[in-house]
């Protein structure tokens, strides 16, 4: 679902359609369900269909079953019914279904006049869309207020050495970290059964043919054993000036993590997306330090979270992001993009990946909370939210892996 | 009942009787699927009745219900048939005592005879007068695998088993799915079925099945649950009461004689509405902080009716 479309879209998207008005009732329901599509709500075409047939079983004068027919039919998601309402009630309102047989409903043609006055008659819409507009606005200028900004330090209150000030006996460490994690990751048992030679149940379906050979007589038991579930990663990682500290240590995970798994795909973001997975697939890491370095725009720029995720999910995850997918960002939340598109942005991911994980490195200073309006507006839709800033919460993470198994 | 004399009010009428409460658009959806053949697929918080309509849909339309609990990893051979090992073989052992001919017995085990019908197979299968009412419970729990497959049967109605043939639905059955939105189902499932979210029930509607269920429990007790639950479930608790908590409570109530709802028992039987430790500590500090004004729900139940 897309963010909710302020009532003048609504107007405007339904006046386009106002030339079938008057041509009877299927016509009229097509340019509704186009309505409802070009507001960003997904419906199909045998929805429709199944919409008009429906139609013939009720008394479509009764305004409720009327919409009921058409919202249980069209619709089918709770997130959707209140932007379908207010389609609803703006699209059919000039209509009055009374007595007469179907095909020959008058339906009000609404003038230009009209619908002038209705974008800022009644109903408040126009004033809804200033307050809405001005709320916006105030948003924007919390997010500049300075009084916002992290005060941070990364050597705050850490008890042990941060990532930030790492030497290469850590990197050895997280070296060992990350293979752990990836093991259990790898690892994941399906409840699904494939055929075995050593499995721990008899196939009794697969035993039988393959005895009939021997007429019949149990000779050799064919076996099945749980699947591994392969799971793909997709990292996203916030390489913005304020994630600079961590930057090496993000190199290391990110190059860590996709050598030891299989599937593993890399991007790093800060106010575009780019996608790194082919130049760190290389055992040598120092070349692929230079090559990502020389390829990736905007390192340690500004953040734009909402604007980089928009362009994962519409270029990247249909092909990449599947219900056994985990999602992995990096990122300190620290957002100077568009929230409400953040938002939209993690409830499309949510949808579709099998678990997302945020790893904070800010999360280990006691005095932090997640209060920037980035951070805030994505944790509904985290399944976990760790911090990564030493390799102890490294190690958390594995055991946090570990569940997933379960 | 008969299927082709139905109305949304009959079906409204009939569910009541048989003491389930309904708003006109589930009625509508029932309705709706009944005449399209089109699956009802409903979702909403647990315990507001999913699973029962479909159980008392099949009472009303006097025929047989057949549920399929979903959970991951079920696959066809649980859901839809598998074949009868032991009796094959017991056939083939017993047709070599008797030097029976092996054509035969190569086709004979292949037979309906030999069948174990799972649910999916039985409800296509079925041939009494009116259709059965397929329940698919808990949908989220299958795994993606099996809701691909389950796409399949729904849209066509037929299964094929290949030593046998295509085995076509002679009627389709009522489909009921139901999903507690542990996960996303694949917008295809969604789109052949139609749409209905179950809210919890307002005050009246509650108040409502409260007395239909218990209809000895006394007007005050039934007003002063409804109006707790309709307070609770506002609040922010890990898991809000369904309606199955509320008859619970109501008959916990019912069964200690209590004619009257005060702290002390509201204490006693508060297990029966919240399951989680978490949930009574949570009660207890928002009593303690006067965020539930438990006094005027027991003094004065309509004044918290929202």
């Amino acid at each position: 679902m897309t963010t909710q479309p302020s009532d003048q879209e609504i107007i405007s998207t339904v006046k386009r359609f106002s030339s079938v008005r008057g041509q009877g009732i299927l016509a009229n329901l097509l340019a509704f369900s186009r309505v409802l599509k070009d507001l960003g709500l997904r419906v199909g075409l045998s929805q429709v269909i199944d919409a008009s047939r429906s139609l013939e079983f009720v008394d479509i004068t009764l305004r409720g079953d009327f919409y009921s027919v058409l919202l249980s039919n069209l619709i089918c998601e709770k997130e959707e019914v209140a932007l379908f309402d207010r389609v609803f009630d703006c699209f059919w309102k000039d209509i009055t279904l009374d007595e007469e047989p179907m095909e020959t409903i008058e339906l009000s043609v609404p003038g230009s006049e009209e619908s002038q006055e209705e974008s800022d008659g009644p109903g408040g819409s126009l004033e809804e869309v200033v307050a809405q507009a001005t709320s916006q606005e105030e948003d924007r200028t919390q997010d500049r207020d300075p009084f916002f900004l992290p005060t941070y330090s990364p050597r705050e209150s850490l008890n042990s050495k941060d990532f930030s000030e790492m030497g290469i006996e850590e990197s050895r460490a997280i070296g060992r970290a990350i293979l752990l994690i990836a093991s259990k990751i790898a690892t994941q048992m399906s409840r699904r059964k494939k055929r075995a030679l050593k499995g721990d149940e008899i196939d009794p379906r697969w035993t039988m043919r393959k005895n009939i050979k021997y007429g019949g007589d149990i000779i050799e038991l064919v076996t099945r054993k749980r699947r591994i579930k392969k799971t793909r990663i997709v990292l996203l990682c916030d390489v913005s000036g304020s994630m600079d500290c961590y930057s090496r240590f993000l190199i290391q995970f990110m190059y860590g993590l996709q050598n030891e798994l299989w599937g593993v795909e890399t991007f790093v973001f800060s106010t575009s997306l780019t996608r790194i997975t082919h130049l760190i697939r290389t055992k040598d890491i120092g070349n692929a330090l230079e090559r990502i370095s020389s390829s990736v725009q905007g390192w340690s720029g500004g953040t734009n979270i909402g604007h980089s995720l928009h362009t994962f999910n519409r270029e990247f995850a249909p092909s990449l992001v599947t219900h056994r997918t985990v999602i992995v960002l990096i990122s300190d939340g620290w957002d100077r993009g568009d929230v409400a598109l953040m938002e939209q942005e993690m409830r499309n991911l949510k949808r579709r990946c099998y678990k997302i994980i945020w790893l904070n490195p800010l999360l280990a200073s006691e005095n932090y909370q997640p209060l920037c309006k980035g951070m805030q507006a994505a944790l509904p839709y985290l399944d976990f939210f760790l911090s990564v800033h030493n390799v102890h919460s490294l190690v958390a993470l594995g055991r946090t892996m570990q569940k997933l198994v379960a | 009942m008969n299927p082709k004399k139905l109305s949304i009010e009959k079906i409204q009428e009939a569910l009541r009787s048989r003491q389930y409460i309904c708003d006109r658009s589930l009625a509508t959806v029932v309705y709706l699927s009944i005449n399209l053949g089109k699956p009802v697929l409903l979702e909403g918080e647990a315990g507001v009745g999913k699973t029962e309509i479909a159980k008392v849909l099949a009472e009303v339309m006097q025929t047989g219900l057949i549920r399929l609990q979903c959970y991951e990893g079920l696959d066809a051979s649980t859901a839809l048939y598998e074949w009868n090992y032991p009796k094959q073989m017991l056939r083939i052992k017993l047709e070599e005592v008797g030097k029976g001919d092996r054509r035969t017995v190569e086709t004979e085990i292949f037979t309906e005879e030999y069948l174990v019908k799972r649910p999916l197979l039985e409800a296509i299968q079925s041939n009494g007068t009116t259709p059965p009412v397929l329940l698919i419970d808990e949908i989220d729990r299958a795994d993606m695998e099996f809701e691909a497959f389950l796409l399949e049967v729904l849209s066509d109605f037929q299964i094929t088993i290949p030593e046998i043939g295509t085995i076509r639905a002679k009627q389709r059955p009522y489909v009921f799915l139901t999903s507690n939105r542990t996960r996303e189902i694949h917008d295809a499932l969604k789109r052949r079925c139609l749409y209905h979210w179950i809210e919890y029930p307002t005050f009246e509607k509650e108040y409502e099945i409260v007395m239909t269920k218990h209809p000895q429990i006394q007007t005050h007790l039934a007003k002063q649950i409804c109006a707790f639950m309709q307070q609770v479930r506002q609040m922010n608790f890990y898991k809000r009461p369904g309606v199955a908590e509320t008859l619970d409570w109501a008959s916990a109530l019912i069964t200690l004689h209590r004619e009257e709802l005060d702290e002390k028992s509201m204490e006693d039987t508060m297990g029966c509405v919240f399951k989680y430790r978490e949930d009574l500590h949570h009660l207890k500090s928002e009593v303690a902080g006067k965020k539930l004004n438990l006094e005027g729900i027991f003094k004065d139940p309509m004044e918290f009716q929202t």
